[in-house]
């Protein structure tokens, strides 16, 4: 069975488990990192160098990197569908599960760290306002794109949803104020029908 | 014919570029960015709505995300080779692709901007540079180790998991500064380092 390591509210154990759910895999995760420690142990450090979360173990084959254990799955039980057939289909795909690299994730978490794991006295609020407004900025060229689309690819759902996907949550889950983006709200709205995203990504902030 | 826009000596451009060299695909470059300019225009921002580089065209089909255009053209022209048959290996060659959006791209930033890009512009911030440093070292006994075990990323043969990793290494190795001895990265490198390709794409270009 496919076993899963990593504590639910991480934003890249939430992708993997989003498409786990979506594919309907029986799984079992074991929760480590953040409270439950667990990445400095001998025997996770040999499955996953990086010490870092998610892991999984498929039939022994093992795999490290959210993205590359989403693109991995999605190949081996969503072919054609989660992980489109076509060569462009699946750059564009990739595409936009690589975009967040670019600015989003550095400055969500520089965001999300100073409003939910910071005391009031010791906030950067500039940092944050910085960050939020560099955010907000990406996003709108995310917004650009869901004009024309009601998924990453078009019609249909994929793995190019995954990461922006858990990315939205987080943004409309904190408590800040945000410019309207309603290509990104109306495609938002429409992830929140799945059960799996509910289930999986949309975690309460903590 | 495929079209490439980019400066070549941005490490992203290089990535593509590399990739374009080792597949022996034909191909015109357009250079924008950097001094060249041309990000912000209405058509240029209609095919990259980031105003960033590279932008590849290929067959009519626009694509961004230098990695993304490095798994696509060694998906559809470097099968067997670039882009391995095996899963596993493809995945594990894909993994090592997405390993230095993590950390290490950051770190390398930092003193390359402040030691070798704007040298003769600003005066480093010697405590962030250090800092950098550090931190960007504190990811290499890991790569060693791993490819202590394996001659590439992927296993035996050179693939796609090489080209972003081979690009950011041979940067760090570049850098003006002391650092620690990784015996299986530098033997890694100078295997990178002997390949046409990156000679022609990456090696002479590092600014």
């Amino acid at each position: 069975m496919l076993k899963v390591w990593g504590r639910t509210n991480s934003i890249n154990v939430q992708k993997v488990m989003w498409l786990i759910g979506e594919l309907g895999l029986d799984y079992e995760r074991i929760n480590v990192g953040g409270p439950f420690g667990g990445l400095d142990q001998p025997d996770y450090l040999a499955m996953n160098p990086t010490s870092k979360i998610p892991t999984i173990d498929d039939d022994g084959f093992t795999m490290w990197e959210s993205h590359a254990i989403v693109r991995y799955l999605a190949s081996k039980y969503a072919s054609g569908a989660w992980h489109p057939n076509s060569a462009q289909d699946r750059a564009l795909a990739d595409q936009w599960m690589d975009w967040p690299y670019n600015g989003v994730y550095q400055n969500l978490i520089i965001a999300f760290l100073g409003l939910y794991r910071t005391s009031k006295e010791e906030r950067d609020s500039d940092a944050i306002f910085r960050a939020l407004n560099i955010c907000g900025g990406e996003l709108s060229i995310l917004d650009s794109h869901l004009a024309s689309c009601a998924y990453i690819l078009g019609d249909n759902i994929s793995i190019g949803d995954i990461p922006v996907g858990c990315v939205t949550y987080r943004w409309y889950a904190m408590d800040i104020e945000r410019p309207h983006l309603p290509n990104l709200e109306a495609w938002y709205a429409r992830l929140q029908e799945r059960p799996a995203f509910r289930e999986h990504a949309m975690i309460p902030l903590a | 014919m495929l079209k490439v826009w980019g400066r070549n000596n941005s490490l992203n451009v290089q990535k593509v570029m590399w990739c374009v060299g080792e597949l022996g695909l034909e191909y015109e470059r357009v250079d924008v960015g950097g001094p060249f300019g041309g990000l912000d225009t209405p058509e240029y921002l209609a095919m990259n709505p980031n105003g960033q580089i590279p932008t590849t065209e290929d067959d009519g089909n626009v694509l961004w995300e230098s990695h993304s255009i490095v798994r696509y053209l060694s998906l559809k022209y470097g099968k067997g080779t670039l882009c391995p048959e095996d899963l596993g290996l493809r995945h594990t060659a894909d993994r090592w692709m997405d390993w230095p959006h993590n950390g290490f791209m950051q770190a390398l930033r930092v003193p390359f901007r402040a030691l070798v890009r704007d040298r003769d512009k600003a005066e480093p911030d010697m405590d962030a540079v250090k800092t950098a440093i550090v931190a960007g070292e504190g990811f290499l006994p890991m790569l060693d180790n791993c490819l202590t075990n394996s001659p590439y990323a992927a296993g035996e043969n050179f693939t796609m998991g090489d080209i972003p990793l081979g690009c950011i290494l041979n940067r760090w190795y570049s850098l003006p500064i002391e650092r620690a001895s990784h015996p299986a990265i530098e033997n890694w490198l100078e295997r990178i380092r002997e390949r046409s390709a990156f000679q022609e794409h990456v090696l002479p270009k590092s600014s």
